[in-house]
């Protein structure tokens, strides 16, 4: 296994009042993050901010083909993406920290109690509470490699794993202190990683030989 | 859009399935569709992920065979989840060859895997064992390995070997955290904590108390004369008599364990054998009969002794006895065993686990529900069976032989 570094494209960040970032998603063009008071669109390409909405944004953020959903404190808002407008509030579970939209429901983790709750998304009404006690379907989709953000005592790795073995092929070791929190790929040699309680999301790239 | 699917298979890999759907929840392409489908799936969401899952293997067509296998595998692991357990091992057979034709090495141990668990459940142990022998990969990624070594104290559990168990869980606990699912972590952790709890009561004429499964593997080790409550059998130096299909025999045998070394009368074993209330002369003829059928069994391992008051029970070499009963002891105690795992049966499935047949696990299921111990939602073939899990009581561990109700 090699040891490689990882090199920090750009950082955003930390914003004001941010204190980490937080949910990021991808809504086909844009990349969004959470950072506390905003959400942030970023041009994957330029990597550069192109858009963001003034809100609460301290957790997961997801997207149902028209409006953003973002989790604030004790309810999630709906928005509009173009305007940034709030169109409905809804109730969040208590301890809500991840967030997706699917098959017609909204999908709250909840990390801490290792519980998942599943929402109705114009009401908020709870449909069910699911306890993540019990894998099931490991199926796995991969052929390539498989990335994975590893972050302990302030030293984090993005290791490249071959997913047939589970062995780690790379490691790209991030400067002393940069966590990695929260990783989305470019879908080719770029990632963008949640900085954890830093506030800053950076764009790294592993250079292989 | 591929670098969507490969992102959210690598979610999935990693047990955030909410990551997952974030990139394909809102496509319908097959692979989208597959993976969507093993998101619900991790997400206990198991109609929905058939549903999806058969729409992809739809959408791939004929010709994507190896597609078409990971979507079979990830069925049939669903079907094993919702304890659906009649579904066709063919179909997942003939995936699991094509995995490995194709090389897709580590799906095809992962459907031999589901085959393994799914052989585990309905009591085939050593069926089981041979399936997770049969191949053995160098080296597996940490979540692999953890549903491997899980197998492999499932395996010994039901074997009673309970520290090969415990070194398996020890094990398994390990590459879990190397894993990093949470529900992987917290599977791993739920069964490490039921080998803490009573698996069995062991009766006396002197004193009832809970055991641990540790010390049933030491009793079945031991020299004393078991009466196995549990699995309706004898045990003495490793020889087993099976009472299985002898449930009034093993009512005799027991009631005079319990009172060992004293005997116990006619009436009693009348009343508790036959159920009756008054005792006439033709009660104590059939129990003379059934005494000599009791007799015929037990010879190897012990006498039964006739006194002035009634029969006494003398194990060879005047062991000591010990009966070994459920934690929770009542009429329909080894369906309930099976439903504390606390997932949702199919009647079909628990018929297939206790080798009963379809009317007595009905007849079983509409007396429990009658008492509100287990509940039923869905219809038809769709409807399933669970309980709230009893805490405090490990009564999987010990799970009986079949057992005929009559």
């Amino acid at each position: 296994m090699k040891k490689l570094n990882a090199e920090i494209l750009n950082e955003y960040g930390p914003y004001q009042g941010a204190e980490a970032v937080h949910g990021v998603t991808f809504d086909g063009k844009r990349v969004w993050f959470a950072s506390g008071d905003k959400l942030n669109a970023i041009d994957p390409d330029s990597t550069k901010p192109v858009d963001s909405i003034n809100i609460s944004a301290e957790a997961g953020t997801a997207f149902d083909g028209r409006h953003l959903f973002q989790i604030a404190n004790d309810k999630i808002q709906k928005l509009d993406p173009t305007t940034g407008q709030v169109l409905a509030t809804i109730p969040a579970p208590d301890g809500s920290s991840g967030l997706a939209w699917a098959e017609g429901s909204l999908w709250v983790g909840q990390y801490q109690k290792r519980k998942i709750v599943q929402l109705d998304p114009q009401t908020g009404e709870v449909l069910r509470d699911i306890e993540s006690n019990r894998y099931v379907t490991g199926v796995t989709w991969l052929n390539g490699e498989l990335w994975h953000g590893t972050w302990e005592d302030d030293n984090s790795e993005l290791r490249r794993l071959n997913p047939q073995s589970g062995e780690v092929i790379d490691s790209f070791a991030m400067p002393q202190g940069t966590g990695v929190s929260g990783l989305e790929s470019d879908g080719r040699d770029r990632f963008f990683c949640g900085g954890g309680n830093s506030g800053k999301l950076r764009v790294v790239r592993c250079i292989r030989d | 859009m591929e670098s969507q699917i490969r992102e959210a298979a690598e979610a999935l890999a990693i047990g955030d399935p909410l990551a997952a759907l974030n990139r394909v929840a809102l496509r319908d392409d097959p692979s989208a569709l597959a993976l969507r489908g093993i998101a619900m799936a991790q997400l206990g969401e198991f109609d929905r992920a058939r549903v999806l899952l058969r729409g992809a293997v739809r959408a791939f067509g004929p010709k994507q065979l190896l597609a078409r296998a990971r979507c079979i595998v990830a069925e049939a692991e669903i079907a094993l989840a919702s304890r659906d357990l009649g579904w066709p091992v063919k179909a997942l057979n003939e995936a699991q060859q094509t995995l490995e034709k194709h090389g897709d090495q580590l799906n095809a141990v992962y459907a031999r895997y589901v085959g393994a668990r799914r052989l585990l459940l309905i009591g085939q142990p050593d069926k089981a064992a041979q399936e997770v022998d049969a191949d053995n990969p160098a080296s597996l990624p940490p979540a692999l390995e953890t549903i491997r070594e899980l197998i492999i104290s499932g395996i010994a559990i039901r074997r009673l070997e309970v520290r090969r168990a415990r070194s398996a869980l020890k094990q398994a606990e390990r590459s879990s955290h190397e894993a990093r699912i949470p529900a992987l972590v917290a599977e791993v952790a739920n069964v490490i904590e039921s080998l803490e709890l009573p698996a069995a009561r062991l009766i006396t004429q002197r004193c009832e108390r809970y055991v641990l499964l540790d010390e049933v593997e030491e009793l079945m080790s031991s020299k004393a004369f078991i009466v196995d409550a549990c699995r309706h059998s004898v045990r003495l130096d490793g020889q087993v008599v099976s009472l299985v299909t002898r449930p009034v025999l093993f009512t005799l045998l027991r009631v005079m364990a319990e009172a060992w070394p004293d005997d116990v009368s006619r009436d009693e074993l009348v009343a508790r054998a036959f159920r009756a209330k008054g005792v006439d002369e033709s009660y104590r003829a059939r129990l003379r009969v059934e005494i000599g059928r009791l007799r015929r069994l037990l010879k190897p391992l012990a006498k039964v002794r006739a006194t002035s008051q009634g029969f006494v029970l003398e194990p060879v070499g005047a062991r000591k006895v010990v009966v070994l009963a459920m934690p929770i002891e009542e009429k329909h105690g080894v369906v309930l065993a099976l439903l504390s795992d606390g997932e949702c049966w199919s009647s079909s499935a628990i018929a297939l686990a206790l080798n009963w047949g379809q009317r007595s696990v009905q007849r079983a299921l509409d007396a429990l529900a009658s008492e509100e111990k287990v509940c039923s939602f869905g219809r038809g073939r769709a409807r399933r069976w669970r309980i709230p899990p009893m805490p405090g009581f490990a009564t999987i561990l010990l799970l009986p032989a079949a057992l005929p109700v009559d």
